[in-house]
């Protein structure tokens, strides 16, 4: 019997369902202390001074530790690709987002916990926040860095794709259609929130049992933080409740890890709810804008697009999504002539990060409800619309790359035959296959052209 | 009173972390008496990746899905694996484990070859039984060949596997790259009710289309395709992490205070699996993790034009958005501005308003 293809039960299903599967709050180590968190209560402030004396001195302590006692206590997660770090995972002297971490305790229990975070003295200067990306450029509003508002993309700062002759298509037009789109940022609420237990083992090396959704990755940033080599690490995980994109940062495993180190016992630490959802980070709110070239009998000639991520107050991967989501602004069409622009912009909202369909959620907000708005300006069928202007075998990508099995005429089919949709009879009859003919009009010949070469970079020239 | 309307959205995605350079590795061993482990580092979130890899691992060895363990528990016995992400998983992780257990076939034809005393060439594997091809009466199963791999001739038969795309840089000012393994394809129709007093919108039904290259595990598949919608329907409808944005007034702080769409919400779904193979794919598998929650939010801004002619450009079309565009449209102050053949929407909230003039981002767009 072939597996593969087969509806087979899920490999863990029955342990989830009947509550036998262990996850990171599940386990416990002889000795283990509990782990709190000190957060700023500012959405921009600068940190005057930290006084941690008092609560050093609290019964039941076993450790403090703020950004003092951090190895290397800024970490980008994406250094390996010349994504420059820029966030202190302690606070340093200045916080720039409500909830900000800077620094935390390992105490006998939780309560003793708390009672020691009440005991840390923190002064703050309170700053005015940057909270609408729209303004990212004006001048008098807060500044997020001393170099401004915007991450810097090597050379421009914003990620650009360029296709095609842009300002021709736009004049050739017989109308242009142009909205404004804006996407919320969500919650990743998983039912387990982010935690870790940091074991220090009789042998020198950690134990780490975690949440993350990324086991060497997790291990990476820590060792890069506590600057032990990756391999005196050990995880263990790979089984999570729930993940979404946000257990992807390594949000408690820095933090415990230091303590436990200190205080030499195992720390546990485990995100409230409350935490999870205040100070964990958020899928990014964005702001896209796009102005759409059409004849009047429903071809796309071009698009050019303006987007504002916002990324909160640090990098993290938002200069990836940024990136990702200028990829696909075509959609599931092909659009000849293409000039997008895309701006990473610091705000003093929660560090956003990914969250399932990282920057393209965004992307097919905006270009979806475009396309209905296209569709009804010029008087056309939505359905009828979209398929004339699918993605076909041999098109190509806004990246240049040669689609060999795009399914956009097949999706919407299937779809048009389950909801019983009449389409006419060209677009009940038309096919998935290379353009010719009808599907072959002036303006994507060059296209076609580009994609017999083969070669994308070959094809961009 | 109530209208009903229609949304259509199509879309598509990419398969794996844009621009590569992300590996994922596997191990495969098998026990004297047959029995076969998986090592590798692919984090399963609930979607079930240990399932579908431990069903690739089985068809690609021959041996009983249930006679092997998946086994992703920890950094010491698993290799590398960049991470549960990017709609990895399948493709990614799949191609690794599936690597790693065709070199651990190719070691067990060649033991089982010296114990039958044939060429390897000529042995096939199925339902854990070696056979030579031709003659299937001929054979061993794969706890004997083990076994004497074991025993007999001192070997052990393993295999491992990687699966690497290198990164591509893309070019500053074109975006051009080759950043993707596979695109997966879907399209979303939903019919919702919309309350012209109370502006809510109500999803009636939802029918969605996947092309996921191939279904390797069709009941996981419409569980990516139905928990999606579950998350569509949240961003189309109800979330937000502030209900005042840009202001951070009134953010949730729990989940009775953040609203999520609840199994009231769900609507009678319809999924409709395409199968377009991927050249490129573990059995011609693309992904469908991440794309699963990017139709529904559109498709139903789409629906709420149908039903009652308003746009609402900004998620989630809550009640308080819903009335707002209603009363704009009964005041006859929605209508886009036209300038020539441009045709003008949402002006209210874009840059060319909320910017400064000096402002570089009111140039981009020129309109």
């Amino acid at each position: 019997m072939k597996a593969v293809g087969a509806r087979l039960p899920r490999y863990d299903g029955i342990a989830h369902v009947t509550g036998r599967t262990k996850y990171v709050a599940d386990q416990s180590a002889q000795g283990m202390l509990a782990c709190k968190g000190l957060r700023s209560p500012h959405h921009s402030a600068r940190i005057v001074s930290i006084d941690t004396s008092k609560a050093e001195a609290h019964p039941g302590v076993f450790a403090v530790a703020t950004y003092k006692d951090m190895p290397k206590n800024t970490v980008g997660h994406l250094e390996a690709l010349g994504v420059p770090a820029d966030e202190p995972y302690l606070a340093e002297h200045e916080v720039r987002f409500k909830g900000q971490l800077i620094g935390g305790v390992a105490a006998i229990d939780e309560a003793t916990a708390l009672e020691a975070l009440d005991l840390i003295d923190v002064k703050y200067e309170v700053r005015e926040p940057f909270l609408d990306i729209r303004k990212a450029f004006d001048p008098g509003q807060p500044q997020m860095t001393e170099k401004g508002n915007v991450f810097f993309y090597d050379p421009y700062d914003h990620r650009k794709v360029t296709k095609g002759d842009v300002d021709a298509a736009f004049e050739k037009a017989d109308v242009i259609v142009k909205g404004s789109y804006r996407p919320s940022a969500i919650e990743q609420a998983p039912i387990e929130p982010q935690g870790c237990l940091v074991v220090p083992e009789s042998d020198g090396r950690l134990t780490v049992y975690t949440c993350t959704q990324a086991m060497y990755f997790t291990m990476g940033v820590l060792a890069e933080h506590l600057q032990r080599t990756p391999g005196s690490i050990k995880l263990v995980g790979g089984t999570v409740g729930g993940g979404f994109g946000g257990k992807v940062d390594s949000a408690t495993e820095p933090l415990a890890a230091i303590l436990a180190l200190k205080a030499r016992r195992p720390v546990r630490w485990i995100f409230t709810r409350e935490e999870e959802m205040l100070c964990g980070s958020v899928r990014a709110s964005w702001h896209v804008e796009m102005a759409d070239a059409l004849t009047k009998d429903g071809w796309i000639l071009g698009r050019k697009v303006l987007t504002l991520h916002d990324a909160g107050a640090y990098t993290r991967f938002s200069s990836y999504g940024a990136t990702k989501h200028s990829f696909h602004l075509a959609g599931a069409y092909t659009v000849p002539a293409l000039r997008t622009r895309a701006y990473v912009v610091w705000s003093n909202h929660v560090p956003t990060t990914a969250m399932r369909g990282f920057g393209v959620t965004s992307a097919s907000f905006a270009i979806e409800l475009q396309m209905t708005r296209n569709a009804d300006v010029l008087g056309i069928d939505p359905w009828e619309f979209r398929l004339k202007n699918a993605n076909r075998p041999g098109d190509l990508m806004p990246t240049r790359k040669v689609l060999e099995d795009p399914s956009t005429i097949d999706t919407i089919r299937a779809c048009a035959e389950a909801v019983g949709h009449p389409l006419s009879a060209t677009y009940r009859d038309m096919k998935n296959d290379e353009r010719s003919g009808e599907w072959l009009p002036p303006h994507l010949v060059d296209q076609a052209a580009h994609a017999k070469l083969g070669d994308p970079q070959e094809a961009a020239r | 009173m109530k209208h009903r309307g229609r949304g259509l959205a199509a879309i598509e995605y990419p398969t794996g972390m844009n621009q590569g350079g992300d590996p994922s590795q596997a191990w495969v061993k098998i026990k004297p008496d047959g029995r076969v482990d998986v090592f590798a580092g692919t984090v399963d979130l609930g979607q079930g990746s240990k399932t579908v890899h431990t069903q690739i691992v089985a068809d690609t060895l021959g041996v009983p899905y249930e006679s092997v363990n998946m086994d992703v528990s920890n950094t010491d016995s698993s290799p590398l694996c960049t991470g549960t992400f990017a709609s990895r998983g399948t493709f990614i992780g799949g191609l690794a484990v599936l690597k790693a257990a065709k070199k651990a076939k190719e070691k067990m034809l060649e033991v089982a070859g010296q114990a039958m005393e044939i060429d390897p060439a000529d042995l096939d594997v199925e339902d854990g039984m070696v056979y030579v091809k031709g003659s299937p009466d001929k054979k061993m199963s794969v706890g004997e060949v083990s076994a004497a791999a074991t025993w007999g001739f001192g070997e052990l038969i393993t295999g491992t596997g990687v699966h690497l795309k290198a990164y591509s840089m893309p070019d500053p000012d074109t975006g051009v790259c080759d950043p993707d393994h596979a695109i997966s394809y879907a399209a979303c129709v939903v019919d919702v009710e919309v309350d012209d007093e109370t502006g809510v919108v109500t999803v009636l039904s939802m029918v969605q289309a996947y092309d996921v290259g191939h279904a390797i595990n069709p009941t996981l598949v419409e569980g990516q395709i139905e928990g999606g919608a579950m998350m569509g329907l949240g961003l189309g409808l109800l979330e937000q992490s502030y209900p005042h944005y840009p202001s951070t007034e009134g953010r949730g702080n729990e989940f009775g205070a953040y609203l999520m769409p609840g199994l009231p919400d769900f609507p009678e779904i319809t999924s409709v699996i395409v199968e377009n193979p991927s050249a490129d794919g573990p059995f011609g598998a693309k992904a469908i993790g991440e794309m699963a929650n990017n139709a529904q939010g559109p498709a139903i801004c789409s629906a709420i034009h149908d039903a009652v002619g308003v746009w609402v450009p900004q998620q989630p079309a809550t009640p308080e958005r819903v009335l707002r565009a209603l009363q704009a449209k009964a005041a006859g102050s929605d209508a886009p501005r036209r300038d020539g053949k441009t045709v003008i929407f949402d002006e209210d909230i874009s840059v060319m308003t909320m910017a400064d003039e000096s402002s570089p981002l009111r140039d981009v767009l020129g309109v």
